[in-house]
């Protein structure tokens, strides 16, 4: 997971607009948000029963 | 305002030049191609290592390609539609692997199978971002 939202984040951050330091922050950004969400994620369907 | 309004003008009454879209071409068939041939050299790389690693992953995973399936499968073969244009981005691995009838081959037992599809998938539609970004770059609607 981790790999694939850095490697994803790397590509978004580099196409993204604004200042070398928007694009980094913003890859930054999409990077987190996968992690966190597929964590979220993975810990609400643990509870699922089906 | 009156200024992004003047730049839309422009772009719009401009005509596009031939080598914007053979730069878009070249983003398809060689991922990070297109902005290492502007002179993006860093943008480039990490386009171009970031697609090239997450295929080269994919097919470690055991993932496949996608590719489109005879009339016997019926309208379930249309399933195959969406994963293969999502793989025909990775450009000319795709067209490689298939002209070589290497990385079709479905390994479902292994566990990461999934994961390896999925990023093969991802590959190929993350390139199609890059290559419009390549072409943005040449039509000179972005730095």
């Amino acid at each position: 997971m981790l790999l694939f939202a850095g490697l994803t984040a790397v590509v978004f951050g580099a196409v993204g607009k604004g200042t070398h330091r928007d694009r980094a922050l913003y890859g930054v950004k999409v990077f987190a948000e996968f992690v966190v969400i597929g964590l979220a994620l993975a810990w609400l369907l643990y509870f699922l029963p089906f | 305002m009156a200024y992004k309004q003047n730049v839309m003008e422009r772009n719009e009454d401009a005509e596009t030049p031939a080598s914007a879209w053979l730069l878009g071409l070249a983003a398809w068939a060689v991922p990070g191609v297109g902005h290492l041939l502007q002179g993006k050299w860093l943008r480039g790389l990490l386009l171009g290592g970031a697609v090239w690693s997450m295929f080269i992953i994919g097919f470690l995973f055991g993932g496949h390609l996608f590719a489109p399936v005879g009339k016997e499968h019926g309208i379930a073969g249309l399933m195959q539609v969406p994963p293969m244009i999502a793989d025909l981005g990775t450009g000319l691995f795709y067209v490689l692997c298939w002209t070589g009838g290497f990385g079709f081959t479905e390994n479902a037992r292994l566990v990461t199978y999934e994961y390896g599809n999925t990023f093969l998938m991802v590959a190929g539609l993350l390139n199609y971002l890059v290559m419009l970004d390549a072409f943005d770059i040449a039509v000179r609607r972005k730095a």
